[in-house]
């Protein structure tokens, strides 16, 4: 597995190149004296400081030398003098890492104080500290170099040890009585060696440019041995005669350099360790999305009181044939004061529907459908500014993690009156006015404070009703709640749910809710759409759930141990798992998992049937003769 | 088997006046043979409880024995944690039986990516017997394929990392086994196979298992007794079926009512046992762990409490724990009730 | 819902703020700038005593004449017992009173105070440079390249910044004087003048910080972008430009602070080598040539300033963090 990324890191452009680089200058370190060695030696006092010629492509330096040589022969040198010094660095590092996770506490603690006082401080002057205690000359500049790079790799070791360190493995390995020595050499010192051999890399590298540096200043390398670093020094004093002298030893040093740093750089980005390329993660772009063609069928105009029209809605990633479609062939229809829940597992597609429905897909997506409208207006190719001046402050959106939805750095009461100091030009006292005003109407104790205060001295339910009260700064119409208690505690649940349910009440909007919990959804919403593998398999009345027909609903409302579920019996369970988007089978998405799956579900796809006034069914054979029993016990394994 | 006995455990972090007590003098035994449930919200103290009782943090004070005797000592390692002074190392036995152990909550890092999941398993296996067949018997123990013993961790989903987890601490030929939220980072549908294979495991093996959830319909359908915490203390603890059919502590009681059901409401039942039960009290703000109440510590939140009746200032005054072993179900209030049997809960 | 439930004390809830936590944050880090003043001036005193053999026989020489190395020893003070001259030292350093240099027999503190405003002035202009060149490169560039776009951009960004950034400061200089000096005569290469003089040196500093904090900083600024709460200010409907100055670009250039505190630290000592290539008279030319004739007292003096700067910085760079994150001040206390 180690193996082949390493592959994959030569593999890419930076990567040949560097590891290519990296190649030829240890071939020239090791051949490069036997074959240049003489020439580098012979001195010519005929021809001092002469220019580049043909006999001497670069020129001579202050005794006759050919410079060409003596750079290609100082390679061993430079190479193996900053490799000594790194070896160094690493072990002392290694050491100095590794030795507060094996001592006791309070050693440990000072280990960590003392490498933490000296990484404050450039590797640099701490080498020029080494270097006036060891004095001038290759050795003493080795020992500086090695010391001064040794505290930026013990902090490296000493993080990532403590990363490793409180992963629940090692706790499991504890709790099994293993002992100290086998948890460091077993569990932590193979998980930091990637990062570590990396980090060595970008470090000999980087003890090569410090080496060249104190050559140069003249307190590395002395007369007669000479590196690079040294080079540069002389060629420096010529340069007006013979600024060859002095190019030639720094483009070696900078390609070394850099041939290092690329190929540690090149390294990490295969092992996934660094965001050196900017990360790509979907989100929602900050202005314009990429909303597909699509053109807006007015395929009849809806009733007066709908709020949200969605026909048809596709998301997909990707173009073309191998376009994955997350959210396929969707249609929601939701009224004034009308609360409508979407329920799915992990991978339904649920929230992907709710962001859509928002204008907050991420930005690779691609949105498409037959229509979407809110209040009326079509969100569909719409831009930023449209959304902005057509919807305003119609739609609120509640998203899952309180914890990070808010701005860190700003302060509550600032993030409410925003809405009102964009949308309605309102001034800035009288916006946060408003805001402290909403944070009371969502029931936020000591409102005119907790205005003043930052995110995180907020609790979570609290963050929540913060949110809530957010999107009440307009009027929204409509109030999409994707998960909005899933990170919450049951008490604290609750009270954001009737929070929730009376805010609806009062501003009359439309509310879609979105949760994996069925029970959460039957308590607020009037109906609900249980959502597989991107599609609405079943639409019904919550009052009727108990009489679900699609065999997934009735798993689902089966597998689910709730309050009242018979003890004796085995919890039943739905065998495997949904289907990944980009795997969709062929036929019924559920066929596979389904206990009254025959050929034609595996065959043909179920459409959306309508079963009865206000129930929709996708599936061959709804079962509508028996209310919800249990599904055949089971403790299958393997998923 | 062993009873797990915790005797007045707590455990404080940090010091001077940046501490914080997460657990306050608790006591709990867990029978062998037994399923004790242990429920609270975050702040409750149930997960720094459970790693009291494997050794991982250190009780302040209190004592978590085996029986009588001392579980055996995991070896000191991690740097913040000292020597505990209660827990005796025992020099010679370099890999003692450890009897006491835990299955964690998060399946993607309960498994060192590295090694394979037969080398996971084997690690924790007591004696150099021949652990092939040894991995092999534990794997089948729970409905994994045996030839997948030379697997790295990468490819298996939640449910079947799980399940490695749980092979692993059966290895250790446990006597109590620590379940610390294991169902709650899986999915819905592959939750229930784990319940029921933590059920027969337990009973086959008669281990006495700690089960620790926030979920109070996964705690009810595992569990013989269950215990309810808050903000570090047990606040009731009874039979399963008798404590949530009829409930003594106001906390236990808000808890079940909160609980979402299929066909109920988000209005108060509770309301309907009159006797002005303010269930909107509940909804101030949730506790501070680093500066306990005075007294009961729920009483800010309390529905039965000083701020729905001003006259009960020994809520304020006086800490019900003291006295709790005398009530029933050990609940921890001054007005303990006795809550007519809540409908929606099910008897078995 | 009441009024009355409005909860009188806060100190029994979430975000209780106890006693001014500027005051304690100030106080403790001027207390830890105190201690690490205090062990550097310790490792710098410490640094005679630790060259292997007689400092005084390797800075006079091996053929120096013994009672003039004995004189010397004794003028510094190298003959009285070690916690003796500890605490002479320590005084010394409250007073300022730094030493005499062996070579010169100048006090050390008037060489410094010399040659420090030359690299100061170097060090604030090369500072405000950086700072100048990697922010609205490092952000401008983010915008632009956000999700995926301009990916040939991105690449030549990024490819340039890292090759040039990893050039050494004293490789620019040498490079700069090449072009700048001996092909085209156009700016001063030597010495200390005019403002021109400054130019190359400060641009041969700065460049590399630069570039690689812009590098970072276009990361950050992406990483920010991807974050949820700027899908929820999305969400607000609020106008583009409001999103990025209030939401990306604060959080962004807090996430930089720490590592550009690092850069600049490192730049700060570069001025050692940029100073030795450009002849500027400042306190890098100083340290080398203390170093090479083993002047002892006068390197202690200049490592125990370019530490006491570094310090300096660094406690900038933590003021600054407390400033801009609300959640570092509670930390602390």
């Amino acid at each position: 597995m180690h193996r082949r990324q390493w592959m994959a890191a030569l593999r890419t452009p930076v990567g040949a190149v560097a590891a290519g680089l990296v190649a030829v200058l240890v071939v020239l370190a090791i051949i490069g004296p036997a074959i240049w060695g003489d020439a580098a030696g012979t001195t010519d006092m005929g021809s001092i400081n002469a220019p580049p010629s043909a006999e001497n492509p670069l020129g001579t330096d202050a005794l006759g030398r050919d410079i060409l040589a003596r750079v290609l022969v100082a390679t061993r040198t430079s190479l193996g003098l900053a490799l000594a010094a790194t070896a160094i660095g690493v072990t002392i590092g290694l050491v100095l890492g590794t030795l507060p996770s094996v001592l006791g506490r309070r050693s440990g603690r000072a280990v960590v104080t003392l490498v933490n006082f000296l990484v404050a401080f450039p590797g640099l002057l701490l080498a020029l500290f080494f270097a006036a205690i060891f004095g001038v000359g290759a050795r003493g500049a080795v020992a500086a170099i090695g010391l001064a790079s040794a505290p930026a790799f013990a902090r490296l070791v000493q993080t990532l040890s403590a990363t490793v360190a409180g992963r629940d493995y090692v706790a499991a390995a504890r709790i099994a009585g293993v002992g100290r020595a086998r948890l460091v050499g077993r569990h932590i010192l193979p998980n930091i060696a990637e990062p570590l051999v990396v980090s060595a890399t970008t470090g000999a590298g980087a003890a090569l440019l410090a080496f060249a540096g104190l050559s140069f200043l003249g307190l590395g390398v002395q007369a007669p041995t000479y590196d690079w670093g040294r080079l540069l020094g002389e060629g420096l004093s010529h340069i007006y005669i013979n600024p060859v002298a002095a190019l030639a030893p720094g483009v070696a040093v900078v390609t070394a350099g850099l041939a290092f740093a690329l190929f540690g750089e090149a390294s990490a980005a295969a092992l996934g360790l660094r965001a050196t390329r900017a990360p790509v993660t979907p989100r929602p772009p900050v202005e314009g999305l990429a909303w597909a063609g699509g053109e807006d069928s007015d395929v009849g105009t809806p009733p007066e009181d709908v709020v949200l029209d969605v026909q048809n809605l596709t998301v997909a990633f990707g173009a073309g044939a191998g376009a994955v479609r997350a959210v396929d062939g969707v249609s929601l229809t939701i009224r004034r004061n009308e609360a409508v829940g979407l329920v799915g597992e992990s991978g339904s597609g649920k929230s992907l529907t709710a962001l859509s429905v928002a204008g907050l897909a991420p930005e690779p997506a691609v949105v498409a459908a037959d229509r979407l409208h809110v209040n009326g207006c079509s969100v569909l190719g719409a831009s930023d500014r449209q959304l902005a001046t057509e919807l305003g402050t119609s739609v609120a959106v509640v998203f899952q993690d309180p914890a990070t939805s808010l701005n860190p750095s700003m302060r509550v009461g600032r993030q409410l009156a925003e809405v009102v100091e964009e949308h309605e030009g309102a001034s800035r006292s009288a916006a946060l006015a408003e805001a402290v005003q909403r944070l009371r109407s969502v029931r936020i104790p000591a409102a005119q404070r907790r205005a003043t205060q930052f995110p995180y001295e907020f609790s979570g339910g609290m963050r929540q009703r913060a949110m809530i009260g957010m999107g009440l700064m307009g009027q929204p119409s409509l109030i999409v709640a994707d998960e909005p208690t899933t990170a919450l505690d049951v008490t604290v649940q609750r009270q954001v749910l009737r929070l929730l349910r009376d805010v609806q009440r009062e501003t009359g909007a439309a509310l879609l809710l979105i949760s994996h919990d069925i029970a959460v959804v039957s308590q607020m919403c009037e109906r609900v759409a249980v959502m597989y593998a991107g599609r609405i398999v079943e639409e019904l009345p919550v009052s009727d759930l108990m009489n679900a027909a699609h065999p997934y609903t009735r798993a689902l409302l089966a597998s689910v141990p709730d309050m009242s579920v018979d003890l004796e019996r085995e919890l039943a369970t739905i065998p495997g798992q949904p289907p990944e988007p980009a795997r969709r089978p062929v036929g019924c998405a559920f066929a596979p998992r389904c206990a009254f799956a025959d050929e034609q579900c595996t065959a043909e796809d179920p459409p959306l049937a309508e079963l009865a006034a206000g129930r929709h069914a996708a599936c061959w054979h709804p079962q509508t003769t028996v209310a919800v029993p249990e599904v055949a016990p089971s403790r299958m394994g393997g998923h | 088997m062993r009873s797990l006995t915790f005797r007045g455990v707590s455990v404080r972090f940090g010091h001077g006046s940046h501490a914080m007590t997460a657990v306050d003098g608790v006591d709990l035994e867990v029978p062998p043979g037994t399923v004790v449930g242990l429920v609270g919200e975050s702040g409750s103290g149930k997960s720094t409880l459970a790693r009291a009782a494997v050794g991982l943090v250190p009780p302040s004070s209190g004592t978590i024995t085996l029986g009588d005797t001392e579980p055996g000592n995991p070896r000191r390692f991690a740097p913040r944690l000292a020597r505990p002074r209660h827990i005796v190392a025992s020099p010679q036995a370099r890999r003692r039986r450890q009897p006491v152990q835990m299955v964690f909550q998060d399946p993607f890092s309960s498994l060192d990516p590295r090694m394979t999941i037969g080398e996971s398993i084997a690690e924790a296996l007591p004696r150099r017997r021949d652990r092939h067949a040894e991995v092999r018997r534990l794997l089948q123990l729970v409905d994994l394929d045996p030839g997948r013993s030379g697997d790295l961790p990468t490819g298996l989903s939640g449910g079947q990392r799980q399940r490695v987890a749980l092979a692993r601490a059966m290895a250790a030929e446990p006597e109590v086994v620590i379940a610390d939220e294991i169902t709650s980072a899986l999915d819905v549908s592959v939750q229930g196979a784990m319940l029921n294979l933590i059920r027969d495991l337990q009973r086959a093996h008669g281990i006495g298992v700690l089960f620790i959830s926030h979920n109070l319909a996964v705690v009810r359908y595992i569990s013989d007794v269950i215990a309810v915490m808050y903000l570090g203390r047990i606040v009731e603890i009874g039979p399963a079926a008798d404590l949530l059919s009829a409930p003594r502590h106001p906390y236990t009681r808000s808890l079940l009512a909160a609980v979402p059901r299929i066909g109920s409401t988000l209005d108060d039942e509770s309301a309907a046992d009159g006797g002005g039960w303010r269930a909107d009290i509940l909804d101030a703000g949730p506790p501070d762990p680093h500066q306990p109440p005075a007294g009961c510590r729920f009483h800010p939140r309390c529905p039965i409490g000083p701020l729905a009746f001003p006259e009960r200032s020994d809520c304020i005054e006086v800490d019900p724990a003291a006295d709790a072993p005398a009530r029933p179900h050990r609940a921890a209030c001054h007005y303990v009730t006795d809550a007519p049997a809540d409908r929606s809960v099910g008897r078995t | 819902m009441s009024q009355a439930l409005e909860p009188a004390p806060p100190a029994r809830y979430v975000g209780a703020v106890p006693t001014n936590p500027w005051v304690r944050f100030l106080a403790r880090r001027l207390g830890r700038l105190v201690l690490s003043l205090y062990v550097v001036v310790t490792a710098s005193f410490l640094m005679i005593h630790l060259v292997p053999g007689d400092p005084v026989r390797a800075a006079l020489g091996l053929n120096a004449p013994p009672d003039l190395v004995a004189a010397r020893r004794e003028s510094l003070g190298l003959n009285d017992p070690l916690l003796t001259q500890y605490a002479d030292y320590l005084w010394g350093v409250l007073t300022g009173d730094l030493g005499t240099s062996m070579i010169s027999n100048l006090p050390v503190a008037t060489i410094i105070g010399d040659r420090l405003p030359s690299t100061a002035a170097l060090g604030v202009l090369a500072f405000g440079t950086v700072m100048l060149i990697a922010i609205p490169l490092g952000l401008g560039m983010a915008v632009l390249t956000r999700s995926g776009r301009r990916r040939g951009s991105e690449l030549g960004f990024t490819s340039t910044a890292a090759s040039v950034s990893a050039i050494p400061d004293f490789l620019l200089a040498v490079g700069f004087i090449f072009v700048f000096g001996v092909t085209l005569d156009l700016l001063p290469v030597a010495g200390r003048g005019g403002p021109e003089s400054f130019i190359l040196p400060v641009l041969a500093l700065a460049l590399g910080p630069a570039l690689a904090l812009s590098r970072i900083l276009r990361v950050e600024a992406l990483r920010v972008l991807g974050e949820d709460f700027v899908r929820t200010a999305r969400a607000k409907r609020l106008r583009v430009r409001r999103i990025y100055l209030r939401h990306v670009f604060p959080n962004a250039l807090t996430a930089m602070l720490t590592i550009g505190g690092l850069l600049l630290g490192a730049m700060l000592v570069g001025t050692v080598l940029v100073e030795n290539v450009f002849a500027w008279p400042g306190l890098g030319m100083t340290i080398v040539s203390a170093i090479t004739q083993k002047d002892y007292p006068l390197v202690q003096g200049t490592i125990l300033v370019y530490g006491a700067a570094v310090l300096l910085l660094n406690l900038l760079v933590d003021i600054m963090l407390a400033l801009t994150d609300p959640r570092s001040t509670i930390r602390e206390s």
